[in-house]
């Protein structure tokens, strides 16, 4: 098991969001979360990622069989997992591309690995930038810097792409995309996924799932899942709404 | 008789540390032939250098400049010209490049007073790095600049502090004619105490100065600037971008100066202050001094203080980078623009490694 959530109970301010939610997720498996606003979705994506300010209160979360829970935010992103922002921060002064370099050495660093050469950064760079369409000039602004809504949810798939970390967490990867840019990251999505690695999509639209395609889709209200399927589950909350969950 | 030292109820002293001032103003720094391990303290750039070892040039005849009588009175520049034995002076023929000059001045228990000065011809151009540090004691460094730019000269001033004790005291004194231009940077990097001062008289039409600083205070640092940009003709323009950082229980202020004459119109004056506290504990002042007697002038100024952004910190984080790095990574974001002024190059790269390297050692938690 790469993820494995047991009765995790998490607060904000003193006020219980997660109320005992489990999850399990596979190698090769894509698992999309929906569910209506406030119902903890961006939550579990920050208690995963280790946000100061979300304090879990009982529960586990294995990642490979080690205690995730215990692991600093950037102690969890070199042991494979990746946090695909909502709300990318925008950092003036640091490039894209010192960012993404410190990022990668960081990650390396902390694994005992050698440092990536100039060389062979910059070679991956072009090829993902021009995947993602992303242009050369905007990775030496600043992170974000001028980066319309869609251009810095690229920028997240561009980094996923660049990180390669094994489990992607993709908080509202879709929100604020046309359809063109839709397409573009879930392409990248795509890209990414395969037998050795997985993704856990947080979504409050089925759209995305149109070019993604979950193996596992579940429905998260008040703090838990309270239900769970295929692929066929996404198209009926798309008609029927999260109504009848609701009571 | 004993000179009088300004006092914290002065109102352009209230925030410089002048203890060791006090301490050695009748201590002169003893006479020792030994000489400081310096190969670290300076820049690794071509170009001539001279060492002074408490005010005496190592390897050369010590000589006093004649200071620049018609500059401001001022408390401690006066009492450098008054006790200087010796210093540097670079007078450059009209015309001529003479590149970059590092003058390094290493204190030495006790007190040290020393002058440069700098003459530039019509379109002359000079680089100068002067850079203070000591030897591991309690000390006073007083220094001078008196500078004159001729027509259309360029000269950049770099005043890098490095002091790890004592107090250094450094004060830069320009007088500007037409189209000529000016930049300088304070670096403040040391862990004791430093006055710096930057007074720009702009005297001829087209003149330019940007004066700029960065002032990285830790442990129980007092860094302390103060600039005035004194705008006395027609069509003149300044710049002036302080970034400050304070970690520890150290203090890091600048008061910023402009000043525009009643007949000195279209000036067109510039300036940001902006602070960031690593720690609460630390102190960080910022004062904007805008005296402006013209009409038609154009005095932008902007002053913040805050913290580093917690979430581009989580942000950062989430990518790998552990939380020394990344507040050491936003710091230098955040102080990267006060060297924009430098030409770009292998100065501006050097100081530029040097911020990077100081807030690597500092910032991140280990203040």
């Amino acid at each position: 098991m790469m993820l494995e959530i047991r009765n995790l109970h998490a607060s904000v301010d003193g006020r219980e969001i997660l109320k005992g939610l489990d999850l399990s997720v596979r190698a090769g498996e894509v698992h999309a979360i929906m569910g209506p606003n406030g119902a903890g979705k961006s939550t579990l994506a920050y208690v995963l990622a280790g946000r100061e300010g979300y304090e879990v209160t009982a529960g586990s979360v294995t990642f490979d069989g080690t205690d995730l829970l215990s692991m600093a935010p950037h102690e969890r992103a070199a042991a494979g997992l990746f946090l695909g922002h909502q709300y990318p921060v925008e950092i003036p002064g640091v490039s894209n591309l010192l960012f993404l370099r410190t990022a990668i050495n960081a990650q390396r660093k902390e694994r005992g690995e050698p440092e990536i050469s100039g060389a062979d950064f910059m070679k991956r760079v072009r090829t993902e930038a021009a995947a993602l369409g992303l242009d050369m000039e905007m990775l030496k602004r600043g992170v974000n810097v001028g980066f319309s809504g869609g251009e810095k949810k690229r920028n997240e798939a561009f980094q996923l792409a660049m990180l390669e970390p094994r489990l992607a967490i993709l908080d509202e990867s879709d929100s604020g995309l046309d359809i063109d840019a839709l397409k573009v990251v879930a392409g990248g999505i795509n890209r990414f996924m395969g037998p050795e690695r997985a993704v856990l999509l947080i979504t409050h639209y089925q759209r995305l799932l149109d070019h993604v395609r979950p193996t596992h889709v579940h429905v998260l209200m008040d703090g838990r899942i309270v239900e769970s399927g295929g692929p066929e589950l996404a198209l009926r909350l798309e008609s029927e709404g999260y109504e009848r969950h609701a009571a | 008789m004993r000179p009088e030292l300004p006092t914290r109820r002065d109102e352009a002293w209230r925030w410089a540390d002048l203890r060791h001032a006090e301490a050695f103003l009748e201590t002169p720094a003893p006479a020792n032939d030994a000489l400081p391990e310096t190969d670290h303290l300076w820049l690794d750039l071509a170009g001539p250098r001279q060492l002074f070892v408490a005010g005496q040039p190592v390897g050369a005849a010590a000589q006093a400049p004649t200071p620049d009588r018609t500059l401001p009175r001022h408390p401690l520049a006066d009492l450098a010209a008054a006790r200087a034995t010796a210093g540097a002076t670079l007078e450059i023929p009209a015309g001529a490049d003479a590149g970059l000059v590092q003058l390094l001045h290493v204190g030495r228990g006790g007190a040290a007073h020393g002058i440069t000065r700098v003459i530039l011809g019509a379109g002359a151009r000079l680089t100068l790095v002067e850079s203070f540090a000591d030897e591991g004691q309690d000390h006073w460094l007083n220094h001078r600049l008196d500078a004159e730019l001729g027509p259309g000269a360029e000269l950049v001033r770099v005043s890098r502090t490095l002091s790890g004790h004592g107090l250094v005291s450094d004060r830069a004194a320009v007088r500007m004619r037409e189209a000529s231009r000016f930049v300088h940077l304070t670096l403040g990097l040391g862990a004791a105490s430093l006055r710096a001062e930057v007074e720009v008289l702009l005297e001829g039409a087209g003149a330019h100065a940007e004066v700029d600083g960065i002032l990285l205070a830790d442990g129980a640092a007092v860094l302390d600037a103060l600039t005035r940009l004194d705008h006395r003709v027609p069509d003149t323009s300044s710049r002036q971008r302080w970034r400050l950082v304070a970690g520890g229980t150290a203090q890091a202020s600048i008061a910023g100066g402009v000043a525009v004459a009643r007949h000195a119109q279209k000036t067109d004056a510039e300036q940001s202050l902006k602070a960031l506290l690593l720690r609460r504990t630390a102190a960080v002042n910022l004062k904007p001094e805008l005296e402006i007697f013209a009409d038609d002038v154009a005095c932008a100024h902007g002053c913040t203080v805050g913290e580093l952004d917690r979430a581009a910190l989580f942000y950062l984080g989430t990518r790998g980078v552990p939380p020394a790095e990344a507040e050491a990574l936003l710091t230098l974001a955040f102080v990267a623009d006060a060297l924009a002024g430098l030409p770009e190059g292998a100065l501006q790269d050097a100081l530029d490694a040097e911020a990077r390297a100081w807030l690597a050692r500092h910032a991140g938690g280990r203040a």
